[in-house]
């Protein structure tokens, strides 16, 4: 049956669909995911508008003729489209547009490289302290509860005051900072697997329990994983926006959203429209990581209760991007 | 109940104790000791190793952490590195005003999101349940500083309605009226940023019960509409909003540092980050632990409220059934 | 003749969805004589509850509606009452229990004050008197200890106490009809005949009628005075209950009777299952609804949805079968068998 099939089976009379042949191979659940994911208007705007800031970040040098660093006091608040600055120049006489594109380097590359490393992390830790259970368990649990009892800003904030505002630690302290749901994820698939019958019967055979639980595991909870990594990506380009705001994050010469959005608070009694380009950039790119998200999750599971499902992604972000 | 209470309590206590193990420990983890900074720079090797020895820091790790310990336990958070003022004098009067601003800023988003959350599970998909859904989006993908910095510009810059920072105009310390012009906007930037979470939130959990066979049971009795919803689903729908409130009112506190910052109100989360610029240590220790400790107070008070509201949850033991 | 305490005529019920109206039950007729248990009986889907739901009005609750025909009890209709007079004969006139007993309790009440709650609403009773009768209620419906139960949270009780408990609730106020929604499903097997028995008894005792709703030909059995069929939203045979054990005469009733254990094949034979499923509301087929699974399906029957035949006094089945047999009293010839019956 073809996609376009499955998509009207709804109506098709009970006789017609009777007369149809079962399918040989059914499409495999990638396949059938990405058809539901492309249907979905949000997800689908979500991912073109991802895109385009990818194409941004990685072409920026081609895109501006201007440094982002580059100070000038000649050229200092100039109005946007003079002298072909796009969208003018700030208070040091460096062009605004430049600095967006750079600084959309610095946020993606924070947002993905945070997804990433705390989904190593996490499925490392969730699986080890699943398959092991017992005081590995519990120490990791407690763990978890220290660190859910120090909001994660301020929990940032200090690592950042101790080793110093590195971007590479920025990145390690928000991936330190964000392991927790991962791990919690994949710690469940681990003890729901351990009881399993193949599980049983593997160990009887003598094949090492780790690794038959541990493919298992990528097989079955690897579409959950996704879907918390990509909320990830948006919840640390937001704290990476904050840190730097608070001047705690990305230091010049370096940009980004954040610190441009510190600046353009001390001068906006001259120029206001500055701070408003680098919050719209932030709001879009993580709108959109969010709807493709929300995207992802629907094409999935399209069985698990909407409520529900939405209620726990919710207070997820909720409190992700909150603190 | 009170076995209940010990045993949590005890949980409390232990993951009170890892904190300060955990703070204790980052802080002397950074890069050439803790208090290295903090030494006046130029000073002979010996002059320091005088003032190190002051400070106690040469003694073993371990024994310092116990002399902190019980200093802590006595209610002597220290000094400050710069000026050796107590810490606590620096501490208490900050969190009287992110209490002020917390609480306010709280309630009034309780008193919204709530009635309106319930409002929405009646008119699911009506204009105000879109807008609604529509704030929660906007609201998770916007950086809450940004939005701050916007509404200084719209109305303290251009319309001058309301002061742009602070929590008192000069020579008005102290007046009530001053402080409520100088709350309205940061109140507003928190109580709109957590107010699409509750309002979904409630309307999630009410749809939930909405949906409960008791709620058809007490249609069948031929109780009114309204009734139904405001006695019968409501007191079963708060069960988890109240929780969940409870869970974030310490998030909550700590949320504010952005809004703080951006508004220079000088509470607790403002002078974290101050702090960590100044990188005194000690102060950011002592937050830390403060914030902890709230967050870990909030956590058990939601566990107490739940027995309270819910008659199903009994605490110590199993809920079993007679007859 | 008895008098008629119910009667619904033509209903077509459904529901309202994105992909526009889905009929849950068409045409639907049955009428319930005062003290008469009536019993609908069907698989699930067949559209039994939700004609439970539109004579309640609670329908409405559901994105459902009533589409079409009429519901007259005592003489009043029902189809087109607004809700705020719906409230009036809910719990008071017409009471009604549910499948679940556990989840049909609110669980921050005491039961006490979920039964006065409904004596307080229709029989204008204060809070103190209303909490007595409550414990009469649980004292008539065979919970013992009442005084103490009244004072507990549904949590504390079985299932079996708390299915007692929403038939307290449900005949606090004296109802004139009863409409059990599958009431013994979630129960043990041995509870259950003590909660038919409790219904039994206390029909006798207050002169309500029932209507029974249920997937099992058992308790249709013990319960019935009549028996209405549903397939796929349509009512497919309808008789006195002796009459449709004694002589099912729809292949669909046939095949019920035959999957029951115990009532009909001997022993050892294996039992009889009917082949396929209960089709979707949105996949109906042509013709009559029951064709794909019925085993005498003929062409007309792939073409015509088949109007009621009378079979014998007061049985009428909706089968083509009983064409050839002259097309009995119940059947004007017209060309457009929807309208016939």
């Amino acid at each position: 049956m073809s996609e376009a099939n499955l998509q009207t089976s709804a109506v098709i009379p009970q006789v017609e669909v009777q007369s149809v042949k079962p399918l040989k191979r059914p499409p495999g659940p990638w396949r059938t995911a990405w058809s539901k994911f492309r249907r979905n208007p949000y997800a689908m705007s979500g991912l073109v508008i991802l895109s385009i800031f990818v194409f941004g970040a990685l072409f920026a040098p081609w895109l501006t003729k201007y440094d982002p660093a580059k100070i000038d006091l000649m050229f200092a608040n100039l109005k946007a489209g003079t002298d072909g600055h796009l969208l003018g120049t700030d208070e040091m006489g460096r062009d605004i547009f430049a600095r967006l594109l750079y600084s959309a380097r610095i946020s993606l590359t924070v947002g993905f490289s945070v997804a990433i490393g705390s989904v190593l992390i996490g499925t490392m830790v969730g699986a080890i302290s699943g398959f092991f259970g017992g005081f590995i368990d519990t120490c990791f649990m407690r763990l978890v509860d220290v660190m859910n009892s120090i909001p994660l800003l301020f929990l940032n904030i200090l690592v950042l005051a101790i080793f110093g505002t590195e971007f590479r630690y920025m990145i390690i302290v928000l991936i330190l900072t964000s392991w927790m749901s991962v791990a919690r994820l994949v710690r469940g698939t681990f003890l729901q697997l351990r009881e399993m019958q193949y599980v049983e019967a593997a160990r009887a055979i003598g094949v090492s329990n780790f690794g038959i639980i541990f493919r298992h595991l990528l097989r079955n909870s690897s579409f959950p994983i996704i879907v918390n990594a990509t909320l990830m990506v948006g919840a640390a380009i937001l704290s990476e926006s904050a840190l730097s705001y608070l001047g705690l994050g990305i230091q010049a010469p370096q940009t980004s959203w954040g610190l441009m959005l510190s600046n353009a608070q001390e001068f906006m009694l001259v120029d206001p429209l500055q701070a408003v380009y680098p919050g719209i950039c932030i709001l879009v790119v993580v709108l959109a990581v969010n709807f493709i998200g929300d995207g992802i999750q629907d094409s999935l599971n399209p069985r698990q209760k909407m409520s529900e499902r939405r209620l726990d992604r919710w207070r997820k972000s909720f409190l992700k991007s909150k603190i | 109940m009170t076995e209940f209470i010990i045993r949590r309590t005890l949980q409390s206590v232990l993951v009170l104790f890892l904190i300060t193990l955990v703070t204790f420990g980052l802080i002397h983890a950074a890069p050439g000791g803790p208090f290295q900074m903090m030494l006046a720079p130029g000073l002979s090797p010996e002059a320091m190793e005088i003032q190190a020895h002051n400070m106690g820091l040469d003694k073993p790790l371990p024994m310092q952490y116990l002399h902190w310990l019980g200093n802590l336990l006595q209610g002597d958070l220290g000094y400050t590195f710069k000026n050796h003022v107590p810490i606590g004098d620096i501490i208490w009067p900050t969190v009287k005003n992110t209490f002020v601003l917390m609480s306010v800023a709280w309630l009034l988003t309780l008193l919204i999101a709530i009635p309106w959350g319930i409002y929405n599970s009646t008119k699911v998909y009506s204009l105000s349940d879109q807008s609604a859904s529509f704030i929660s989006y906007i609201g998770f993908a916007m950086p809450t500083f940004w939005f701050g910095i916007i509404l200084q510009q719209i109305f303290s810059i251009k319309l001058d309605w309301f002061p742009l920072s602070d929590m008192y105009s000069m020579d008005k310390e102290g007046q009530i009226g001053d402080l409520m012009m100088h709350l309205i906007l940061p109140v507003t930037v928190l109580t709109l940023s957590f107010l699409a979470g509750y309002v979904k939130y409630s309307r999630a959990s009410m749809l939930e019960v909405l949906d409960q066979d008791y709620i058809r049971t007490a249609r069948a009795k031929g109780v009114r509409e309204g009734k139904v919803v405001y006695k019968h689903a409501l007191r079963n729908a708060l069960i988890p909003v109240i929780t969940i409130i409870a869970l974030d009112l310490p998030l909550l506190v700590a949320g504010a540092a952005l809004t703080e910052n951006v508004f220079n109100w000088p509470g607790m989360g403002r002078l974290f980050v101050q702090m960590a610029v100044a990188r005194e240590y000690s102060v950011l220790m002592a937050i830390t632990l403060l914030i902890a400790v709230i967050v870990i107070i909030g956590n058990l008070l939601a566990d107490l409220l739940y027995a309270v509201v819910d008659p199903r949850v009994q605490l110590g033991r199993k809920g079993g059934r007679s007859a | 003749m008895a008098e008629k305490l119910l009667e619904i005529e033509n209903l077509t019920a459904g529901f309202l969805t994105q992909s526009g109206t889905v009929k849950a039950t068409e045409k639907v007729s049955l009428s319930i004589n005062k003290g008469q248990t009536v019993c609908l009986v069907g698989e699930s889907g067949s559209g039994k509850s939700v004609t439970s739901l539109a004579i309640m009005r609670l329908i409405d609750y559901n994105s459902g509606a009533i589409l079409e025909g009429s519901i007259k009890f005592q003489g009043d209709e029902l189809a087109k009452r607004s809700q705020d007079d719906m409230i009036r004969v809910r719990g008071n006139k017409i009471a009604m229990i549910f499948q679940d007993p556990m989840s049909s309790l609110n669980p921050v009440y005491t039961i006490g004050d979920q039964i006065a709650e409904s004596i307080m609403l229709h029989r204008k009773k204060s809070k103190k008197e209303a909490r007595k009768i409550a414990v009469d209620m649980l004292r008539m419906v065979g919970i013992p200890a009442p005084e103490i139960r009244a004072k507990q949270y549904p949590h504390e009780l079985s299932g079996g106490m708390c299915q007692r408990v929403v038939i307290a609730i449900a005949l606090a106020c004296d109802p004139d009809l009863l409409i059990a929604d599958e009431p013994t499903t979630a129960l043990d097997v041995t509870v259950q005949a003590q909660i038919l028995d409790l219904l039994r008894g206390l029909q006798q005792e207050l002169g309500m009628s029932i209507l029974l709703i249920t997937h099992d030909m058992g308790v249709a059995a013990e319960m019935a005075d009549r028996i209405a069929v549903m397939y796929a939203g349509i009512i497919v045979e309808e008789g006195s209950a002796r009459d449709v054990f004694a002589r099912p005469s729809h292949p669909y009733t046939e095949g019920l009777l035959k999957s029951v254990p115990g009532l009909e094949g001997s022993r050892g034979e294996e039992l009889y299952t009917i082949k396929g499923n209960i089709p979707g509301l949105s996949q109906l087929p042509e013709g009559c609804r029951f064709h794909p699974r019925c085993p005498h399906a003929k062409d007309i029957c792939r073409q015509q949805a088949p109007p009621a035949f009378s079979v014998s006094e007061g049985h009428q089945a909706s089968c083509w079968m009983y064409m050839d047999e002259g097309g009995a009293a119940a059947w004007k010839l017209e060309s457009n068998p929807e309208v016939s019956r």
